[in-house]
């Protein structure tokens, strides 16, 4: 995995919130917190959702500690939970979005709207990315952003390499032609 | 790599901070909550159950450890015995299993904190048919049965939980504001 602990094991951690040392566990959300924030956000496209699915998977990951087989691996076994998590919210965004369109043949063929002529480079990475399709938009962001191997990849998300490889590839093509697209504007 | 997705890429890989604020959140939380299963019953016959090892059974354990693991229906009733249904449409689901041998089992799953404790199931007159109701508010469930404080079994009738976030097998039940799966 692409998550590497300092100071203090993670395992150590692990084990004294095991034997009832809460505190130790503020030490994991605050070496976990940023990074794993990184992924939601960039999976979910909005700051409070990704709070809200961060804290859930913390929470769930306490509870759950004692399921946790190998706590030296603690980060990528959170790592499984946030990811699972941003699909649950991810799946019921998408629900709550749908309930909008009463028209499916309209949203066919209703031009796309894309980051205007002013809109700079953050605003349209976060419009490409967010145009993907959620399994695209999660392989690409587990390979090129948290830069984990396809084996890591798999292990998370219950996914074959094969067609992990085939959603990045898939993700890259869209990527590449979003942007140029944007250009052209 | 192509230079838009490096570009990408180096974008996307800033660092981002989270509000602090959430470290504090998510202590409050889990403030309320029980120690997790490290020091429990649970907790010891999980990681006991997960370390490899090699054993040896006769034609005729076999049959008994596949007769217990032939579970179990899920039956849906409504509470009607219930005088004061509460506010929130909750409702009664049982849950069956079928293990002749067990000498005790619970059910455990996201609605009790996966304590064993909390949820005994109750052998029926058949001997075999362990069961137990839970009123189960709208929403989604990962469950599993624990039996004999060693054994930890997914629900064969139910579908199984392909989202589950421990890598361990469970089972799922929906429960909707009309049908439930």
């Amino acid at each position: 995995m692409g998550i590497h602990s300092v100071g203090t094991s993670d395992a150590a951690l692990v084990r004294r919130v095991q034997t009832g040392d809460t505190r130790a566990y503020a030490d994991l959300v605050a070496r976990y917190r940023d990074r794993l924030g990184r992924y939601a956000l960039h999976m979910l496209g909005n700051r409070e959702d990704a709070e809200e699915v961060l804290q859930d998977a913390f929470v769930r990951a306490y509870r759950s500690l004692a399921r946790c087989d190998d706590p030296e691996r603690f980060g990528a076994w959170l790592y499984g939970i946030l990811v699972n998590r941003c699909r649950t919210a991810g799946a019921r965004a998408a629900r709550r979005a749908r309930r909008f369109v009463n028209d499916p043949a309209a949203l066919e063929t209703a031009p796309l709207a894309g980051p205007d002529g002013r809109a700079d480079w953050d605003d349209t990475v976060r419009w490409a990315l967010a145009r993907l399709p959620s399994e695209s938009r999660e392989a690409f962001l587990l390979k090129h952003v948290e830069e984990l191997e396809y084996e890591d990849m798999a292990r998370l998300t219950g996914a074959g390499i094969s067609a992990l490889k085939m959603r990045v590839k898939r993700a890259r093509e869209q990527l590449q032609a979003m942007l140029k697209e944007t250009e052209r504007v | 790599m192509d230079d838009v997705i490096e570009r990408i890429a180096r974008h996307l890989r800033r660092p981002v901070q989270v509000d602090p604020a959430l470290d504090g959140r998510v202590m409050r939380e889990i403030s309320a909550l029980p120690t997790p299963g490290g020091a429990t019953m649970v907790g010891k016959a999980w990681r006991w159950l997960r370390r490899p090892r090699q054993f040896t059974m006769t034609p005729l354990g076999g049959l008994a450890a596949v007769a217990a693991l032939a579970v179990a229906l899920l039956l849906f009733r409504r509470d009607s015995t219930s005088p004061a249904p509460p506010q929130v449409a909750s409702r009664a689901f049982q849950f069956v299993l079928v293990a002749p041998r067990a000498a005790r089992v619970s059910l455990v799953g996201d609605f009790n904190d996966w304590d064993a404790t909390r949820t005994p199931m109750q052998r029926t007159g058949s001997d075999a048919l362990w069961t137990v109701v839970v009123p189960l508010e709208p929403g989604r469930y990962h469950y599993a049965f624990f039996v004999d404080g060693s054994r930890w079994l997914a629900d064969p009738s139910a579908p199984v939980a392909r989202d589950d976030d421990y890598g361990a097998p469970s089972s799922v039940l929906t429960v909707g504001g009309g049908g439930d799966s």
